[in-house]
């Protein structure tokens, strides 16, 4: 195995578990698969398709996102939002995703 | 029907029955909106190009399907220990039943030479058989248990909350060689040795007469053929006893010498099986002590041949279960 493949292979494994909270984070307000992929890579995060939507439907099956579908200019699109569970659970990741940082700054500093 | 619909319905062929329409519809708008915004961003309507750049982006439609499936399992991590657990306990009751089975077989037939090899291959290969039959239907079980079973129940690892690490120290045991285990061996392997090389007449069947005892010698010359090998074969076990005596645990060596004794010894049963009765009660010198009548002192004859080459069929059959468990560990689990 390359080194290429080795960081390819390793930076997935980083952004798996941090997809997974950036989605719940963004979706307090409705928003539908491709909106949010949008939205996501104007805020610096290029999440591919590909991960998207089976994330989104894992989320789903796991009671953190309730989705709907509603037509909007003649094309029906699947809107996910957060749900209660996912709202009860958000604050928590966050503030391990916190004190995940602090400990990696640290570590990546000495 | 245009491009992105033979796409969409590509994928759409590659996912479970139960979500292909909804996932179908939510391709189709995510890539209608792509298209879209890729429109307008060019500044012109969408075209064929656009359309088939896209969709090579996208990737093709088995990769596309294949990320809304979970790790495909012909039986998931959930049931795989349990599917080890039944087919452990299935293969070994199996083999061991059909095993005594085939040295019943054996051992109720006289059987000589090549049709003893023919009587006992024909007997393993349908162990093999039977042993793969209830491989496969044990797997298609768990197979169809696996795509059944909702994923909140039949939690096989729940077992694990309970896990002590005092077990560890259990297992560790089966190397230690408790004292009394080789001491016990070689006496009476040794006492075997003396009684049969020394004074075999003493191995036979004794009774009551007269106010004294008395006995009929059971061993054949056949089995005075086979003495010398036996000598080998204990002599070396009692060696083998006095390394672990010494040693106090077994070890790799000792484990792979205890198993070529083993071999040996069923090596030795077999040519036993295959030959002259080893043990054999003379009518005559039966039906002398008043004990049996001239029909049923050949019967007990009889009798007694078809018990001894029972018995050995049945130590054949536990100690080549036993090697085979012995080899697994050693080459498995390292000791």
């Amino acid at each position: 195995m390359g080194s290429t493949e080795n960081l390819e292979n390793m930076l997935q494994e980083l952004r798996r578990g941090l997809i997974m909270l950036a989605v719940l984070s963004q979706l307090g307000k409705q928003q539908y698969g491709y909106a949010l992929l949008k939205l996501l890579a104007d805020k610096g995060l290029a999440v591919d398709q590909g991960t998207l939507y089976p994330l989104l439907r894992r989320l789903e099956g796991q009671g953190l996102l309730q989705s709907a579908w509603n037509v909007e200019g003649g094309r029906p699109r699947r809107y996910y939002v957060i749900s209660s569970e996912g709202k009860k659970l958000l604050p928590q990741l966050k503030s391990e995703w916190d004190g995940m940082v602090a400990v990696m700054s640290r570590l990546l500093r000495s | 029907m245009t491009l992105v619909e033979l796409y969409v319905a590509e994928v759409g062929k590659r996912l479970p029955l139960r979500s292909r329409r909804d996932i179908e519809a939510e391709l189709r708008s995510t890539l209608e909106d792509m298209l879209e915004d890729r429109g307008r961003k060019a500044g012109k309507p969408v075209d064929d190009d656009m359309v088939k750049d896209l969709l090579k982006e996208y990737g093709p439609p088995d990769k596309v399907a294949a990320t809304y499936h979970p790790t495909q399992y012909l039986i998931g991590p959930r049931l795989y220990p349990f599917f080890l657990f039944v087919l452990r306990i299935v293969l070994s009751v199996l083999t061991v039943v059909l095993l005594v089975g085939l040295g019943i077989q054996i051992a109720a037939q006289p059987l000589q030479g090549i049709e003893l090899a023919k009587t006992i291959g024909s007997g393993l290969a349908g162990i093999l058989g039977a042993a793969l039959q209830a491989f496969g239907n044990i797997a298609l079980v768990f197979a169809i248990l696996e795509r059944v079973l909702p994923a909140s129940e039949f939690k096989f690892d729940e077992r694990k909350k309970e896990w002590d690490p005092a077990t560890l120290i259990k297992r560790s045991e089966p190397a230690e060689v408790k004292l009394w285990e080789p001491i016990a061996a070689i006496v009476f392997t040794a006492a075997a040795m003396l009684v049969i090389n020394g004074y075999p007449q003493l191995v036979g069947l004794w009774f009551l007469q007269n106010g004294g005892w008395h006995s009929i010698p059971v061993l054949t010359a056949a089995f005075f053929r086979w003495l010398p090998y036996l000598n080998l074969l204990w002599a070396l076990q009692i060696a083998l006893n006095l390394v672990l005596l010494r040693q106090g645990r077994w070890q790799a060596a000792t484990k792979w010498s205890s198993i070529a004794l083993d071999l040996a010894s069923i090596a030795i049963g077999l040519a036993v099986l295959s030959g002259p009765a080893i043990v054999s009660l003379s009518p005559e010198a039966l039906q002398a002590t008043g004990l049996a009548a001239v029909g049923n002192a050949a019967s007990l004859n009889d009798v007694l041949a078809q018990a001894v080459r029972t018995a050995i069929a049945v130590v054949i059959i536990v100690k080549g279960v036993q090697i085979v468990k012995d080899v697994v560990k050693l080459i498995f689990r390292r000791g």
